[in-house]
């Protein structure tokens, strides 16, 4: 213990003399040259304040660690308010029809910008964007930035979010037990039941195959219209959403029958932690979620399955389309805030979505947690991002990449307005039949009927 | 003149308090169900008159919800009643450590409801790792998906809130057991009547303004419950165990429709109010 203590207080020691006047120098001195390189004044909102509202995750911690630069580059002060995922949407819509303006930006849903902008809640991102005092284009390079996840974050055409963190689904399987029986990771939804079935073994603890069960909007109604459109389905029939049609009934049995042949029957309450922690502990043959799941997988304090993960792509539907989800944390501008304080958003916007801070909060990070989900495809297939998504398993950094060029679908989910209730709605239909309560058409329809008196307000 | 003076002094702060956080935000309700406030539909915005209250009678799943609220109700408060008197009735007999007894009981009710739910959900109720999953494999009786079942959710949220609470009817009813007088009893006994006779001719009768007051109380709670399901299963799976608490909140801040989640609201505060005052009528009555 004594040896312990003097041997911390000297490394504390040493690190008072020659650590912090290095850390200083490197937020203040020549760091920020990457960010001055851009010709706009970057000071020109000094003394300004802003509050973000972001969710408690690593790829946010990441950005909150390397926001004193972006303080010091512009003299604008930002505070961070961490609100848990699941009531962020909740604040922000308070905060956005009180007008009160307190969050300057907040980390946004995807499917939220919709009612945002037919309540005019947002300004357009393109009023700053096009702003040569606010924006050097040649610096910033937004068409660097993910086209499908600035297609959802679009209204008519016009963006209104700049995402800064998003993912795509992938397959996750253990490749040590397809191996073991020759299998190859699935190419159709057909082979993803039939590698399920020869995996499948409840009684040593291994089920073949397991999807997000959870209600939601953002946990089974994330997995279901990937097989929906998968199956050929579209939202929108003659301007009008309908969502029992023959596809939305035959993706939502494939659903169901996955689910209760080869998953375990805790599933239909299992969101994402949930599976990562049963996939972790090596008893799923499958699941399919989020890529950046791996960075969970690959802990080697809870996982048991390191060197033994593999990935691929979402399998083919019957209608030869593979599509990921679409999901990202996009950053809006509050339409509330006085024109000095949307400028200083806008920096601090485009600030955290450059391919400068991105990879200061993934390769270049200090730390451990190195986040995965950057914004760009040029950083994706940088030799620097391979290095450090290299060693996350097999096939990572391929499906990946080709995921989000690929397989991902603006027309994902129906995008309105009304979303927050159509998304209830369908998460509601989709448990009920998850769980065996309605069968999938009957859900369906009755959730048709529903959308039908919702929509007519 | 002076002393009234003085009175209107000491109540006025606490009655502008309650007025401001109870009364106002009932009325701002009222008005916010007679409106169109669908967020999610902005240019629908304007009146609504009885419009919300009229959309009821069609919306199947209000009265599904309608329906869940009167079973949880109805059960819990019978399962809270009968456990409640049982366990009275036994501590009743136990002469050394009825203090200790006393304190457990407490336990539950000072969890708050949210605790609970979760407690149940991830420790007692969940498949294959929970407490009770354990006890039932161990007794050969399988392994049940408890909150994902969709009866067996409704049973298991039924469970939660009656554990949770039947120590206070327990407390409530032991406290009135224990005032009663003893020569009525001796009287009964000289008498030839047996246990049952006294329970049912001496007991009951006495003790029933404060059952009464239980069931009150009780009723209420049930009405209004809502973070114990809600973090136990949201209400789910799919919408087996969404009471009208739980529903009214869905439509209001998930939905966005706040005029018609106000009148869903408003109608859960007239069945509160009228189950209230036709107890205490029956109470007054007799």
């Amino acid at each position: 213990m004594k040896v312990d203590g003097g041997r911390r207080r000297t490394l504390a020691a040493l690190g008072a003399f020659a650590g912090a006047p290095w850390i200083a120098r490197y937020a203040h001195a020549q760091d920020l040259g990457a960010y001055q390189s851009a010709k706009i004044n970057w000071r020109q909102a000094e003394g300004e304040s802003i509050t973000v509202a972001v969710i408690p995750a690593g790829y946010f911690d990441a950005l909150e660690k390397v926001t004193p630069e972006f303080e010091a580059l512009t003299g604008v002060r930002v505070r961070y308010d961490k609100v848990p995922p699941g009531q962020i949407r909740q604040k922000a819509i308070l905060d956005l029809t009180a007008k009160s303006g307190t969050y300057a930006t907040h980390a946004a849903d995807p499917m939220y910008y919709d009612l945002y902008v037919s309540n005019k809640w947002i300004d357009p991102i393109e009023n700053y964007l096009g702003d040569a005092k606010l924006t050097d284009a040649a610096w910033y390079k937004a068409d660097d930035i993910i086209p499908a996840w600035r297609g959802a974050n679009s209204v008519g055409n016009r963006l209104y979010g700049v995402p800064f963190d998003g993912e795509s689904t992938l397959q996750i399987y253990r490749k040590d037990l397809y191996d073991a029986k020759g299998l190859k990771p699935a190419d159709t939804l057909d082979d993803v039941a039939k590698n399920a079935k020869a995996i499948h073994d409840p009684n040593n603890r291994v089920w073949g195959a397991a999807l997000r069960g959870f209600k939601g909007a953002g946990q089974n109604m994330y997995i279901y219209p990937s097989i929906f459109r998968g199956f050929g389905g579209n939202w929108f029939s003659g301007g009008a959403l309908r969502v029992n049609s023959q596809e939305g009934v035959a993706a939502l049995e494939w659903y169901v029958n996955l689910l209760s042949q080869y998953a375990p029957p805790a599933v239909r309450n299992w969101n994402w932690p949930d599976l990562a922690d049963a996939f972790s502990q090596s008893t799923l043959g499958l699941y399919i979620d989020a890529n950046t799941s791996a960075s969970v997988l690959n802990n080697p304090e809870r996982s048991k399955v390191l060197g033994k993960i593999g990935y691929a792509r979402w399998p083919r539907g019957p209608s030869g389309k593979r599509v990921s989800s679409i999901w990202n944390w996009g950053f809006p501008i509050n339409a509330a805030l006085s024109e000095k304080a949307k400028r200083a958003t806008w920096l601090f916007i485009s600030w955290a979505t450059s391919a400068e801070t991105q990879a200061r909060t993934s390769w270049k990070a200090s730390g451990a947690a190195k986040r995965l989900g950057l914004n760009r495809l040029s950083l994706w297939q940088s030799k620097e991002f391979a290095a450090l998504a290299g060693n996350l398993g097999t096939n990572f950094l391929p499906a990946s990449i080709e995921s989000m060029r690929d397989d991902l679908d603006v027309e994902w989910r129906p995008k309105m307005p009304q979303w927050p209730a159509v998304g209830e709605t369908m998460a509601t239909a989709i448990q009920a039949a998850l769980v065996g309560q309605q069968k999938p058409k009957e859900a369906l329809d009755e959730a048709q009927g529903r959308i039908a008196q919702i929509l007519k307000g | 003149m002076r002393e009234r003076r003085f009175a209107l002094a000491l109540f006025l702060p606490a009655f502008v308090l309650l007025v401001a956080t109870t009364t106002l935000p009932l009325i701002y309700l009222l008005w916010s169900s007679s409106q169109r406030i669908d967020l999610t539909m902005p240019w629908m915005s304007g009146t609504a008159g009885l419009e919300n209250y009229a959309k009821l009678g069609g919306d199947t799943r209000f009265w599904q919800s309608l329906k869940l609220t009167l079973i949880y109700t109805g059960t819990t408060v019978v399962l809270q009643v009968l456990i409640g008197l049982g366990l009275a009735l036994l501590v009743l007999q136990v002469r050394a450590g009825q203090a200790i007894l006393r304190i457990g009981a407490i336990l539950p009710i000072v969890l708050a409801p949210v605790v609970a739910g979760l407690f149940w959900r991830s420790l007692v109720l969940a498949p294959d790792f929970g407490i009770l999953d354990f006890v039932t494999r161990a007794l050969g009786l399988g392994s049940y998906n408890w909150l994902g079942d969709p009866q067996l959710a409704l049973v298991s949220v039924i469970a939660i809130h009656t554990w949770q609470w039947t120590p206070f009817a327990f407390l409530v009813l032991l406290a009135s057991l224990a005032a009663l007088p003893p020569d009525l009893y001796e009287a009964a006994r000289l008498d030839r009547a047996g246990p049952w006779q006294r329970f049912r001719h001496i007991t009951l009768p006495l003790i029933r303004p404060a059952i009464v007051i239980v069931v009150i109380l009780r009723m209420v709670t049930a009405l209004s419950a809502f973070a114990a399901i809600f973090a136990a299963t949201g209400g789910g799976p799919g919408s087996a165990t969404e009471i009208l608490n739980l529903y009214a909140y869905r439509l209001s801040f998930t939905e966005l429709n706040i005029g018609y989640g106000a009148a869903v609201a408003a109608v859960l505060l007239l069945i509160t109010l009228s189950v209230a005052f036709f107890l205490f009528a029956l109470r007054r009555a007799r």
